[in-house]
């Protein structure tokens, strides 16, 4: 009787188990897989990191936003209907529209923008430098004239760059009274907006629950049109695997983040039930050489090694075909863009140019990456394509804490890395990559080259267009023929998508500059 | 030596064990040529962020004042704040910490049970087909590595059949009352039966694969001291005196056979509560072990610390309580 009892019960439990199954998406409803491990802040003031950045965009409106048009990033209007700008390109006056409401029904006002601003310079968190460095802002900069009117007075960047930090992150507009209400020890309402919000974009935030699951939900004040996905759960799968299984099961619409292979097999198989999704990435990926490491203070060696390289075999084998031959600092569609691919493996040419240099037999150096399976297979490939003009190679994987200690110290002899665009205007990546007094990459490589640094500085204040791009592209042949970057490609970023969504490559193009969930529908 | 005294003595070995983990950690990850500001701003960061930043969060400071400004929060109960979520770490060991516990308590469950009885039956069974089976079970849990296992059985029960789960604590569409963190525990309070049932599945998966070693290692050990035990003279006395089989090892041969396994399940246990990094990737599990091993490769260093102290003080409290049983059962272990 009691052995009867207990096999009822456990028949029981497995009847309930088996009943309580996964429901099915609704339409109004967007599920996307990712490891969510990179989400630290929902805080527009702090958050700096690619993928929570297109989210935070979606719960924030700026007073500018950019839309890709023509391939182009094109700043337009959001909270600002209007702009101007001052004969001397310094200050600018933007006029807010009326009507907009925070998602708890506040007007938006210029004293918000005002206060969100200054809130941004004074927390002086990880994007704090666009505004203080980049636009050349102080706390006393951003004036509210009026409640629509206010004003920002900059160094006198060109306005392409001032546009574009504006409609970044950073310049996301809080509503001042609710944060303020969330202060604790004037923090500025930090420690609430990491996991809270308080903006006048579509979404809002509703919940997050580390590494479980992140929902947004639509703001029935926003003012724009109300989105057809009014429910969006981020789901965190840190497994690629696990992401890719569950798109092809329908359990989610996207999956983010999935492997180069998998991708290649939705590009390849087409099954109809899934489909791929890609997008020129917004970062670049190179090796750099230290200038003033032995051999490479010799420019013939740094060109040997980019006559060395097999730019083709990196991008159709090892990222499967998803990148672009580009070997130069612009990415495709920066203002000033235009192709210049010199390189291409030439292992005599190579051989000479070392020979020329006082190294015909060679000589050893230590090639540093980190972790990342790409990057590794990377540098086995220069690693090997090296050892044909004589060059030993070391591979060194480092954890990412300890191999920026080192390079931002000028520590390492070469590497294997990449460069994400922190705003979409050749400025952003002109002086990384080409200007040593900014102490970003062309200082890590030890590349002291004063004629780039005045280049790049020039085309960072020069208003005539015309004139800047040619700057630009000055800049680029130069750079080619002396630094120490050999740019291996620009990544095309991708996604596993649902059959039945749609818009998704209007929402993504120009991820994560241009990142619009409103325009997705099922 | 009394109970009293006894368990008196370990607990301040265990004081002084935490201790000394506290500080080998400090001085390890504050030595290591690695600079975690960098790592948290990213490689796009500006030399002045990466020092503003530094500068903020008192890494410019000489190690020893940070280690006294670290010892001086840990006395008043502050584990400080993690560089990358930029919460008080002991907010973060909370949130993480009743799924970790909740799967570890399932896995060594399930460990135990399988455990025993594969290895008492393996005993009793000597050298027959149960015996075998047990072995190779054993071995197979042993030696087959956890990730590759745990995406099979994601690819053969998600995936093809569609009987489990992938992943994580319960559906995305379930939204439970959070009472204690731990999910099966609130859904009863609270009485959401379809939160329970639905845990419950979510559970299966990485229980088992979580469990498995454990219930390898466990009836391996079970198998040989159960063998000992049913060698021992009391033993053939027993049957002598005509006892049947079944009394005779369920009776007189288990509970000294388990003398041994305790230990193990112990140190299992304490393992398990460590958290499982693989599986809790796999499985998209929010416990402890997956922040700890980010900790480690952002260099989060009070996060490191702090999990580290939390690590050490579950280890020792169950191995505590491992010690208490035993010097319980046999008074010899308290000399």
């Amino acid at each position: 009787m009691k052995k009867k009892g207990m096999g009822l019960a456990c028949l029981f439990l497995l009847v309930a188990i088996s009943f309580v199954a996964a429901g099915n998406i609704p339409k109004d409803t967007l599920v996307m897989a990712m490891n969510t491990e990179i989400f630290k802040t929902f805080d527009p003031g702090v958050c700096f990191e690619v993928e929570p950045s297109a989210f935070v965009k979606n719960i924030y409106a700026n007073l500018v936003t950019l839309n890709v048009v023509n391939g182009a990033f094109t700043p337009v209007a959001d909270l600002a209907e209007k702009w101007e700008q001052s004969q001397d390109g310094k200050v600018w006056t933007f006029y807010l529209r009326k009507g907009a409401k925070f998602a708890n029904g506040d007007t938006v006002k210029a004293s918000d923008v005002e206060y969100s601003y200054r809130r941004a310079i004074r927390l002086k968190k990880s994007p704090a430098w666009l505004f203080t460095d980049t636009l050349g802002l102080t706390e006393e900069s951003i004036k509210a004239v009026n409640d629509t009117t206010v004003t920002i007075t900059t160094n006198g960047a060109p306005a392409n760059v001032v546009l574009s930090v504006l409609a970044a992150n950073i310049g996301g507009v809080l509503c001042e009274k609710e944060v303020k209400a969330h202060e604790t020890n004037g923090d500025m309402g930090m420690a609430w907006l990491t996991d809270h919000s308080a903006g006048a974009g579509p979404y809002v935030l509703k919940e997050w629950k580390r590494k479980t699951q992140i929902v947004l939900t639509e703001n029935k004040n926003y003012y724009g049109n109300q989105p057809a996905i009014k429910t969006i759960l981020l789901r965190d799968m840190p497994e690629a695997s696990d992401r890719y299984l569950a798109l092809k099961k329908g359990d989610v619409d996207v999956a983010y983040q999935i492997t180069v292979e998998a991708a290649a097999e939705l590009r390849d198989k087409k099954d109809g039930s899934v489909s791929l999704f890609t997008n020129p990435g917004q970062s670049l990926e190179y090796v750099a050489m230290n200038a003033s490491w032995g051999p490479f203070k010799d420019v013939r060696v740094r060109q040997a090694v980019k006559y060395a390289i097999d730019y083709d075999a990196i991008i159709n084998k090892v990222r499967e075909g998803f990148a672009i031959k580009n070997q130069q600092f612009l990415a495709i569609g920066y203002f000033g863009y235009k192709e210049s691919n010199p390189f291409t493996r030439d292992v005599a040419k190579a051989k000479k140019l070392l020979a020329d240099a006082g190294y015909p037999n060679g000589f050893e150096v230590e090639i540093v990456t980190n972790e990342s399976e790409i990057r590794r297979a990377e540098a086995v490939v220069v690693q090997s394509n090296l050892a044909d003009i004589g060059i030993k190679s070391n591979i060194v994987i480092m954890q990412a804490a300890q191999m920026y200690d080192k390079y931002r110290n000028q520590g390492l002899q070469m590497i294997v890395a990449g460069w994400g665009i922190d705003y979409p205007d050749a400025d952003a990546l002109a002086k990384p990559f080409a200007d040593y007094t900014v102490k970003q990459l062309a200082w890590r490589n030890a590349w002291l080259d004063d004629k780039a640094a005045a280049m790049t500085a020039a085309a960072g204040k020069e208003i005539n267009e015309q004139k800047r791009a040619q700057i630009y592209r000055d800049l680029v042949k130069y750079w080619q023929d002396n630094g120490p970057f050999a740019m291996l490609y620009q990544p095309i970023d991708f996604w596993g998508i649902g059959k039945d969504l749609k818009g998704f490559d209007k929402a993504y193009e120009g991820y994560n500059v241009h990142c619009d969930f409103t325009l997705i529908s099922k | 030596m009394e109970l009293g005294s006894f368990i008196i003595k370990r607990l301040s070995l265990m004081v002084l064990v935490i201790f000394g983990v506290l500080i080998i950690v400090f001085i390890v990850t504050r030595i290591i040529p690695a600079d975690p500001v960098g790592a948290i701003l990213g490689g796009n960061a500006p030399p002045e962020a990466v020092d503003a930043m530094r500068h903020q969060l008192g890494l410019d400071k000489p190690i020893f004042a940070q280690l006294v400004d670290y010892l001086g929060g840990i006395f008043r109960g502050n584990l400080g704040n993690s560089l990358v979520s930029s919460r008080p770490v002991i907010t973060d060991i909370l949130e993480y910490l009743p799924a970790t516990i909740e799967l570890a308590i399932s896995s060594i469950i399930f460990a135990v049970v399988l455990g025993v009885t594969l290895g008492l039956l393996s005993a009793v069974f000597r050298n027959r087909f149960i015996d075998h089976f047990s072995r190779v079970f054993s071995i197979l849990g042993i030696s087959l590595p956890g990730f590759w296992l745990g995406l099979i059985m994601i690819l053969i029960f998600y995936y093809k059949l569609g009987w489990l789960p992938s992943g994580g604590q319960y559906d995305m569409f379930v939204f439970p009352t959070r009472t204690t963190g731990l999910v099966l525990l609130d859904a009863m309070i609270n009485g959401e039966w379809n939160v329970f049932f639905n845990g419950i599945k979510h559970l299966i998966l990485p229980t088992f694969i979580l469990g498995y070693s454990s219930t390898a290692s466990i009836a391996r050990i079970m198998r040989a001291s159960m063998l000992d035990v049913l060698h021992q003279n009391y033993i053939r006395t027993a049957r002598a005196k005509g006892l049947p089989k079944k009394v005779v090892i369920l009776r007189h041969a288990l509970k000294n056979a388990l003398i041994p396994v305790i230990t193990i399940v112990g140190l299992e246990f304490g393992g398990l509560l460590s958290g499982a990094v693989l599986t809790e990737t796999i499985f998209s599990w929010p416990g402890l072990g997956r922040y700890i091993v980010n900790s480690l490769l952002t260099l989060d260093y009070p996060a490191i610390s702090g999990g580290t102290i939390f690590i050490a003080l579950m280890y020792s409290v169950v191995n505590l309580a491992v010690d208490i049983l035993y010097a319980a059962v046999d008074p010899r272990m308290r000399a």
